[in-house]
């Protein structure tokens, strides 16, 4: 009884908040079925095209390849902060909030600088003597991991980094009392404890990824499109909301299912770090 | 990127509800407080319409004073109206949902001619007033009912004159040529230019153009697509070029000459063959200074004049015949419609564009990845 | 040459703890018997977990050495040691049921399956949680996790199995029932145990000794008896058990007998060793259950003070008496409840008194 009168309290915003939210999201999947006449033939595209079958996977390539690349990074920076005394944390925690200030354009354009033919590091490279030619490190498909692993870390380190900070030091300390050296420790104590975190880590970077758009765009050199790109191209260009329409349900189908099946392995609320 | 804009997209999105009267103020104020967002953060466009002014929607950058310089101001000065600019980017689906929404914030937008026709045919356009706007200022077959040419721009291609110096390319054909011509090549993502530069590379006549044979336009394309890598933007363009990434790299004509002056003259522009692009001024329906206004406005552009500072401003070609002689003798170089390229470019057709440009575009972009 | 004397069993010399600035743990010098259950007490803050953990291997000490057997295992890491250790909080495994905690040191040590297995059923009738060997620790009771931290940490068979707080968070009938299972545990494994609490009763009640500890130092070792009647100094006779302090001036020594001024009465203590000289400044702590307290008598007292009764506070088998005695200050006295044939009223003057053996004297320490 007392839970329904909280309920009233928040009403009004909770509809505020479905409405804003759920309008678009009808919206979009209305327009994907009546787009440009009524019928799923949006959706027959899929199989008839081999163009956006191509899309999507290298949009789901590029978006696990990112997440594990950032989450594995973003591990080693989380575990690296939760060792350090709380002083030298909030150093390095201003530092990677900071990065979230700078701008998606600036970074991909500084990779360029530092990773481009004629980049920093193919000068250092060639005039050590390493290589002959400059390696192709930017304007293809590892051009767009770099970028968007860089860009990733910050978000896969939060999430790890509220999960290793939880956790007690002393079961730690209890494996190596049992006779646990340090490797034999992290595999199966720390590693299995700091398993939400890796998930929520995984499913924000992997979630974010998915509308990464500018990034692709100018690492890639115009050769890997991903989705949402193609998506914005679909509404602003050459006008097929149809097919916009599509690829956004279809993603956004994709992202619940991802978090449902997620949700049958363990407790979401868990995963993001609310005490159940 | 898609998450940092997400609220401001909610945001601008109510704000435009709360413009359009559909949530009331307190609404909009509570729900920016909720995403701890200050209310000035959010505006639609970077300018708001009112009927005393013209709102310029163009692309941003250096366009903001030049067509400010160029036309607003002098215009301002005629008329007494206000000229201000909105540098959100008027495509195609941005111009059609503003109209569709009801809630018209520009008066101009610097479009290209296929959009002017195929937003013209959906009805999101202002017909363009021919009493008043001079249809014989404006170059022959650039006036269509929805817009009209004030400017050409247009695409080339720069090579590195260190390179191929003794025997510089001087083509398309040469341009798809790697065996020749060693090195990577840098095309426009958006597929204009790149199709036509493509056929004329592959033997078809200026004047066989159009119908553009899309099939063998991509098949072009892909036989130098291990070498190719592609531009979104002017900027990146020239940043490939200035940068080595490539020897020969497609560009917008109006960027050469800083190109050049930035590589020191190692790349030279070659302008034979060069796409030339009708720009288009078009009205979105509606638009809240009056169609009286903006065709005052409109007309105004064509002084060979001002045409002729947008030249000097901004690279851009102007379309009134009678600006051609004017233009500077340092710029002819660079001019779509100088005497001594006029002959030697190829106009783009619009009308082609506006039916095809979608599937051919997605076809492309099909192609390259 | 190791000391013959000290190398069986686990030798701390001199062992420091500096953080920063800060000594944690100052000079601790101790030998710990082989199979004795020996207990760290001191208040919160004294040094009793970081003395543990660096014979634990998780701290490295500033100073000092600490070995085993004679062996200096100083430069051993912690998973070498083979000790077993039961944290504050027990530390177990969450993600693991209370077999595979108990399993895990045995699986860490790669013995073969079936030894795993039946060594586990061990340990688990052993803490008589057989039934719940598949729970996972967050699905027991506070006792039940303390029984498999127990389990899990004497599994592998420790020499020395260390102990911090363990009970700290049990309440206090479960305490008591706990307090005897260790005891007979301990009995039955016969590894030595460290046991640090800074619960005074426990301390007396399970240990073979008592390290009393203050401000990181070691103020006194002794068994619990010892410590109990003799405690060395103001500090060790008030954290274990109360007591009062009478101080006063020597003013005859009489073979061991002194006589000393406290508020205006003479006193007489019996000394166990060396005795003070006259003249001297002296204090002399007193068990409140050692005093008789009487209705105000005729006969002047040979040994005590009078008072007044300022409260009484009854506590069933006994209740206090806590009196003002002029010039001096307050002094309680514990007397039986059962049968007592006085009744004593705030307000009421009475008699104190002692035996001259019932006094220790105590150093004031003031510092530890
Ligand atoms: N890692 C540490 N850094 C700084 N000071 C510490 C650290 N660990 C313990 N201390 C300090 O050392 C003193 C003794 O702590 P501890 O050994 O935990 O005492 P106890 O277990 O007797 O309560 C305390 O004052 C504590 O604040
Ligand atoms: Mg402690």
């Amino acid at each position: 009884m007392r839970l329904n009168n909280y309920w009233l309290l928040v009403a009004p915003l909770l509809l505020l908040v479905m409405a804003l939210y759920a309008w678009p999201v009808i919206n979009i999947l209305w327009l994907s079925v009546t787009e440009p006449q009524a019928g799923l033939q949006n959706y027959e595209k899929l199989f008839a095209s081999s163009s956006l079958a191509r899309i999507l996977w290298t949009t789901l390539r590029v978006c696990l390849l990112t997440t594990f690349g950032a989450v594995l990074a973003g591990y080693l920076v989380a575990y690296m902060m939760a060792h350090l005394a709380s002083g030298e944390r909030s150093w390095m925690l201003t530092f990677v909030l900071v990065s979230f200030w700078v701008s998606v354009l600036v970074r991909a354009f500084a990779w360029l600088t530092l990773l481009g033919r004629n980049g920093l590091l193919n000068g250092a490279l060639i005039s050590s003597g390493l290589t002959d030619e400059p390696i192709t490190f930017v304007r293809n498909e590892l051009g767009v991991l770099i970028g968007m692993i860089h860009y990733m870390i910050p978000y896969a380190v939060l999430p790890l980094l509220a999960n290793m900070q939880g956790l007690d030091g002393r079961v730690m300390s209890a494996s190596r009392s049992l006779g646990a050296g340090p490797l034999v420790t992290f595999r199966r104590i720390y590693l299995p404890l700091t398993m939400p975190g890796i998930f929520a880590a995984s499913i924000l970077v992997f979630v974010i990824s998915l509308g990464f758009y500018v990034t692709p765009a100018i690492l890639g050199g115009g050769r890997v499109l991903m989705a949402a790109e193609y998506i914005s191209v679909q509404v602003l260009v050459t006008l097929q909301w149809g097919t916009a329409s599509m690829l956004a349900t279809l993603m956004l189908g994709g992202v619940l299912a991802l978090m449902f099946t997620l949700s049958r392995f363990m407790k979401l609320s868990e995963v993001f770090g609310a005490k159940a | 990127m898609q998450d940092k804009n997400f609220f401001k997209e909610l945001l601008t999105k109510s704000a435009e509800d709360f413009k359009a009267g559909r949530m009331d103020r307190r609404d909009f104020l509570g729900l920016c407080a909720v995403a701890g967002v200050a209310t000035y953060a959010v505006s639609i466009g970077d300018a708001q319409a009112a009927a005393d002014e013209i709102v310029f929607w163009n692309w941003g950058g250096d366009a903001v004073k030049c067509h400010t310089d160029s036309f607003g101001s002098p215009f301002s000065t005629d008329s007494g109206l206000g000229f201000k600019v909105d540098t959100s980017g008027p495509l195609q689906g941005k111009v059609k949902e503003m109209v569709d929404s009801g809630n018209i914030t520009a008066d101009v937008a610097d479009a290209d001619a296929f959009d002017a026709i195929a937003l013209g045919k959906s009805g999101h356009l202002e017909a363009i007033d021919y009493s008043v706007v001079d249809k014989k200022k404006v170059l022959e077959g650039f006036a269509w009912d929805h817009g009209f040419s004030a400017i050409f721009y247009g695409y080339g291609f720069m090579y590195d004159s260190e390179k191929f110096g003794d025997n510089p390319p001087s083509t398309w054909a040469d341009f798809f040529d790697t065996n020749k011509f060693a090195g990577k090549r840098s095309l426009y993502k958006w597929a204009n230019g790149a199709i036509e530069g493509a056929l004329l590379a592959d033997g078809v006549a200026k004047a066989d153009l159009y119908p553009c044979d899309v099939d063998r336009a991509i098949s072009k394309i892909q036989s130098i697509k291990d070498d190719s890598i592609y531009w979104g933007s002017g900027a990146e363009a020239s940043q490939m070029i200035i940068d080595g990434e490539v020897t020969m790299g497609m560009v917008w004509i109006n960027r050469a000459k800083a190109v050049e002056a930035d590589t020191k003259g190692r790349f030279k522009l070659v302008m034979n063959e060069a796409i030339a692009m009708p720009g288009a001024y078009i009205v979105p329906k509606g638009n809240p200074a009056g169609r009286e206004n903006v065709m005052k406005f409109l007309a105004s552009c064509q002084t060979p004049e001002r045409q002729i500072n947008m030249l000097s401003c901004h690279g851009m070609t102007p379309a009134n015949p009678e600006a051609f002689a004017m233009i500077p003798d340092d710029l002819k170089r660079f001019a779509v419609t100088s005497a001594e390229n006029i002959d030697k470019v190829v106009f783009n057709d619009p009308a082609w564009w506006a039916e095809n440009g979608g599937d051919t575009l997605n076809r492309y972009l099909d192609a390259i990845g | 040459m190791p000391d013959p004397a000290s190398s069986d069993g686990l030798t701390l010399k001199g062992l420091s703890k500096r953080f920063g600035s800060f000594e944690a743990v100052t000079d601790v010098c101790l030998d710990v018997r082989r199979g004795e259950f020996l207990t760290l007490l001191g208040p919160s803050g004294s040094g009793k977990t970081s003395l543990l953990m660096m014979i634990a291997g998780f701290l490295d000490p500033s100073d000092g050495d600490i070995a085993l057997d004679g062996q200096s295992i100083i430069r051993l890491p912690a998973e070498k040691r083979n000790f077993g250790m039961v944290f504050q909080g027990y530390a177990l495994f969450p993600h693991m049921s209370v077999w595979q905690n108990i399993a895990y040191p045995l699986e860490v040590r790669k013995q073969p399956r079936a030894q795993i297995q039946s060594r586990v059923q061990e340990m688990l009738d052993l803490v008589q949680l057989t039934e719940f060997s598949d729970r996972l620790p967050r699905q027991l009771s506070g006792g039940q996790q303390q029984r498999v931290a127990l389990a899990r940490a004497l599994s592998f068979n420790p020499q020395i199995l260390l102990l911090d707080e363990p009970l700290g968070a049990l309440d206090k009938k479960l305490r008591t029932d706990v307090q005897e299972q260790l005891k007979d545990l301990h009995r039955r494994v016969g590894a030595t145990f460290i046991y640090v609490t800074h619960d005074q009763e426990e301390a007396l009640s399970m240990s073979d000794r008592v390290v009393i500890m203050n401000h990181g130092k070691v103020v006194q070792v002794g068994a619990p008896n010892d410590l109990y009647e003799r405690p060395e100094t103001v500090f060790a006779a008030n954290f274990l058990g109360k007591s009062n302090f009478l101080r006063g001036s020597v003013t005859a020594a009489n073979g061991q007998t002194l006589s000393c001024v406290v508020a205006g009465a003479d006193v007489h203590h019996r000394c166990n060793g060396a005795a003070p000289g006259v003249g001297e400044l002296v204090t002399l702590a007193l068990r409140p259950e050692k005093i008789d307290v009487a209705p105000l008598g005729d006969a002047p007292l040979s040994n005590g003070l009078q008072g007044t009764v300022s409260s009484l506070t009854y506590y069933g088998s006994n209740f206090t008496v806590t009196t003002e005695v002029a010039g001096f200050g307050s002094v309680t006295a514990e007397v039986g409840a059962w049968r007592n044939p006085h009744r004593f009223e705030t307000g009421q003057t009475v008699d104190l008194s002692w035996q001259e053996d019932a006094t220790v004297l105590v150093s004031e320490g003031t510092e530890s």
